[in-house]
């Protein structure tokens, strides 16, 4: 027998303390030189532009957060408490807005409200040849936009929550007299709340960070804000200033949200429940369901895809298919390619450090790791930039940059994916194979890779959609002259070339929906083994 | 005390001063020693929290050892500096989930550590051991689809297929309905005895390490209580928390008066050799106890247990005291019935008088 010393995690420890290092430089280089900058810089930021942005990017998040809650919670309980013709099939249907970028979105309808627009027609048929709508550049611009292309969040989570609800606490209420209203509001709706604060959660996040349809729809929040003062007036001290505001703002924010979802975990008071069996509609019921579900899948998604496929036929007739159109889809998707495998291997020793141990210091890397999650796209360009040109400047205009932005960017997604995975194996299959003589590697291939190997792949799916979506990095540090789609589309639509900016937009949404489905498999998941 | 084991097998696992740290997040362990010779069943018994499963991690080699030694066949597996990995040391294990690998089917899991061997020797001995485990129809199943008794077999027969130095069975019966771990129970423990396995089994119930096992280690915040056969163990418990943990125990105050021990029951045999304070705690087991005589006495029956095979009675005797006494199936006493008690145990075991009692 020979005899090793019982060192084994420590080279995991060493390869994660430096990943998390790399992870977090690039924001602690941000939050450095915003806290050095002049004082002048924050009192210019301070008197002039905070103020304005702060009301702007709460006053979106709000009342996108209203709306979500509204079409999220009736939706899902339509869903899942009523069976009628097409329930199964809206159930799919009503998440695919997902699969829209928030700025393929925001430019349908810069074109679908434009004045004299396709709406605004419709509109004076109903209300007189001088009525008007609002223009998609405002507040109810943006509040629209946003809310259609979030609610799905708050559906997802409302649905897997009503599903999950014991209706022994709803038949409790009727026992005891309570109308079926009163039910909803005093039991149904108190009980979910975890998961609507959840999906809320998830929900304002994603309008706080956007950029792509803020700058579109000319909405100054944040992160548009921080666009512009790097590109417009490349003044990254403002920049760095006004993120390390924006990073400071999510963050408590999320503490906030930790700390709710700690305190508000209900329980069902037994093991076993009954679930909820959907009641059969009426034609009535089931034509009232049908009309509300079909304005929303048209809003948010039927009709500006529809859009999308005419314009790319008009152009594909035209012959206006942009010539580089195959470059840039060999960019996009090798560029994403390689983020999503970079990311996965890196999350690796990470996403194994946190599942199997659980020390300070393991703790202290996971948590550098994740804080791509506070870093909204122009916040982590300029991160990655900031220390570029600062320790290499070199490498200022290389793919390489755009390459570490999206690391820092995504990594989290994919770390998030592949915890969640190694967490459903029990660290006791590896230790029965080592028991059995197997070594560490071939324990690793032949028991642990062999049951993740699912979950990792949808991490790297994930991650490569998100990659290919990107904008705002994108924008920012890509080399001259190395367009992706996303980039294809900004720089169309800037134009109101709407012909030209379809074909990608098209395919981002073609390859992003087989994604969604895929998210809502693994949020299904779960409910069906546990019945 | 057992028939089991000739005292001139060679020892197969020697625990020698043991000390683990709980940097793991498991209970830690104290100094614990003790052996296992060649075919022994050896149960270590505690509460949960005890150290019982982080002792058997040690010797598997998943928690490493601060302080000691841990000497498989003779040869040190673990000490402060060395540390031999799990899968050089030929430890089969059974886990409580039994961790069953959920992608392979029941022979591919069997055959997991044998490797080494051809295919065609491979197959033989996966075949051995199926038929050993009655599983010999199930070799094409998957771990999800059998039952929990037979994922148990499955278990058993992975971690003996590679014929282990010492099998280490982590409460193995906690999964199986009531019913199941009685059977499992006379199962196992003929097919270690067949196949002259050594092995070492958590459990925290009394009665699984009283019928599986030639000796009981019982473990009480990470340190060695006692280890000794069952009999002793609960004839003669080495603390307190032994005697209560071990099987039901009442306390009865004593004193020493002319090589007797005298107490409100009656006087009591002095053990040889007993060298301590006069005033003492004796521990009464119900079996110790007999009733005579009911219609007078100084106790009254408080409680009766009807337990199939036996009536427990709760006993109050004149200081206020309660002890229990067994009596057959079908010696039945009247609730509040004056009875009189006699002690018919022919040994005493005591404890010093503790400042609580």
């Amino acid at each position: 027998m020979s005899r090793t010393r019982f060192r084994f995690p420590s080279p995991l420890i060493v390869v994660a303390f430096i990943l998390a290092g790399l992870i977090t430089l690039p924001l602690l280089y941000v939050i450095v030189s915003a806290i050095t900058a002049d004082t002048a810089v924050w009192r210019r930021l301070w008197t002039t532009r905070i103020p304005e942005l702060l009301f702007n990017t709460f006053s979106l998040a709000l009342s996108v957060a209203v709306i979500d809650l509204v079409l999220g919670v009736s939706l899902a309980w339509i869903l899942t408490r009523y069976r009628f013709v097409g329930s199964t099939v809206w159930n799919w249907l009503i998440i695919l807005p997902l699969a829209i970028p928030s700025y393929v979105l925001a430019y349908t309808y810069t074109f679908l409200l434009q004045r004299n627009g396709p709406l605004e027609h419709a509109w004076q048929m109903v209300a007189g040849a001088d009525a008007q709508i609002f223009s998609p550049f405002s507040f109810a611009g943006a509040t629209l936009v946003m809310s259609i292309n979030t609610f799905p969040f708050v559906y997802l989570l409302a649905r897997s929550a009503f599903q999950n609800f014991n209706i022994s606490f709803e038949e409790a209420a009727r026992a005891t007299g309570a109308s079926p209203l009163n039910t909803f509001f005093r039991v149904s709706l108190p009980m979910i709340r975890p998961s609507l604060m959840a999906g809320l959660f998830l929900a304002i996040l994603y309008v706080a960070s956007d950029f792509g349809a803020m700058a579109m729809l000319r909405y100054q929040t944040f992160t548009y804000a921080i666009y512009q003062q790097m590109t417009g007036r490349f003044d990254n001290t403002a920049a760095a200033c006004l993120s390390l505001f924006l990073v400071s703002c999510t963050f408590i924010f999320l503490l906030g949200e930790r700390w709710f979802r700690q305190r508000s975990r209900f329980y069902q008071t037994t093991g076993r429940f009954r679930k909820p069996i959907p009641q059969a509609c009426s034609p009535l019921q089931t034509l009232g369901f049908t009309g509300v579900l079909t304005i929303v899948f048209a809003t948010a998604f039927g009709i500006p895809v529809f859009l999308l496929v005419q314009w790319t036929m008009d152009a594909l007739a035209a012959g206006e298919l942009a010539s580089g159109f195959m470059g840039y889809v060999w960019n996009t998707i090798s560029l994403a390619g390689i983020t999503a495998t970079l990311a996965l291997v890196c999350g690796i020793p990470l996403a194994y450090l946190a599942c199997r141990k659980q020390t300070w210091a393991s703790l202290l890397c996971i948590q550098g790791a994740y804080t791509g999650y506070v870093l909204p796209g122009p916040v982590a360009a300029l991160a990655v930039l900031v220390l570029v040109s600062h320790l290499m400047p070199e490498l200022y205009g290389t793919v390489l940059v755009l390459l570490i932005a999206y690391l820092v960017h995504f990594l989290p997604v994919a770390l998030q994916g592949m915890e969640s995975t190694l967490h459903q194996l029990t660290p006791n299959l590896e230790e029965a194979a080592r028991s059995l003589g197997s070594r560490s590697l071939r324990t690793f291939r032949t028991v642990t890779f062999p049951l993740v190997r699912g979950g990792f792949l949808s991490a790297w799916i994930l991650v490569f959609v998100q990659c290919m979506k990107e904008l705002p990095a994108t924008l920012l540090l890509r080399p001259v002259g190395f367009d992706t789609l996303a980039i294809r589309i900004w720089l169309e639509a800037s134009e109101e070339l709407y012909q030209l900016a379809a074909p990608p937009a098209l395919l981002i949404v073609a390859i992003t929906i087989p994604v969604v489905f895929l998210l809502l498999k693994k949020v299904q998941e779960p409910v069906k083994r546990k019945a | 005390m057992t028939d089991a084991t000739p005292h001139d097998n060679p020892i197969v696992l020697e625990l020698q001063h043991v000390t683990c740290s709980y940097e793991s997040g498991q209970p830690a362990i104290h100094n614990i020693s003790f052996t296992a010779r060649k075919g022994d069943i050896i149960s270590l018994l505690g509460p949960s929290g005890c150290g019982k499963t982080t002792t058997l991690r040690a010797i598997a080699g998943f928690e490493s050892v601060v302080e000691g030694t841990v000497l498989l066949n003779g040869t040190p597996v673990a000490d402060g500096n060395h540390h031999v990995p799990p899968e050089q040391r030929r430890v089969g294990m059974v886990f409580q989930e039994y961790a069953l690998f959920p992608h392979l089917r029941v022979t591919d899991n069997v055959g997991f550590g044998l490797n080494q061997l051809s295919a065609h020797d491979r197959r033989r001995r996966v075949d051995d051991m199926l038929s050993l485990t009655g599983l010999s129809e199930y070799g094409h199943r998957y771990p999800h689809e059998l039952s929990g008794g037979q994922q148990q077999r499955v278990a058993l027969a992975r971690a003996l297929a590679p014929q282990p130095v010492l099998l280490l069975l982590d409460e193995p019966f906690s999964n199986l309905d009531p019913d199941m771990t009685y059977k499992m129970r006379g199962e196992l423990h003929d097919l270690l005895k067949k196949t002259q396995t050594t092995a070492v089994l958590v459990t925290h119930d009394h009665e699984e390490a009283f019928t599986m096992a030639d000796q009981v280690a019982v473990l009480h915040q990470g340190r060695l209580e006692q280890f000794a056969s069952p009999e002793t163990t609960y004839h003669l418990p080495a603390s307190r928390f032994v005697a209560e943990f071990v099987g039901q125990a009442d306390f009865i105050p004593g004193e020493i008066h002319h090589h007797v021990v005298v107490t409100e029951i009656g006087d009591l045999p002095l053990p040889q050799g007993y060298q301590g304070s006069n005033q003492v705690d004796v521990m009464i087991r119900p079996d110790d106890l007999e009733i005579r005589g009911s219609g007078s006495g100084s106790a009254r029956i408080e409680t009766r247990q009807f337990r199939g095979s036996e009536n427990l009675y709760g006993l109050r005797l004149e200081s206020g005291r309660l002890v229990h006494c067994s009596e057959s199936s079908t010696q039945f006493y009247a609730l509040n019935a004056q009875v009189e008690l006699k002690v018919k145990a022919t040994h005493t075991v005591m404890f010093e008088q503790s400042r609580n009692s």
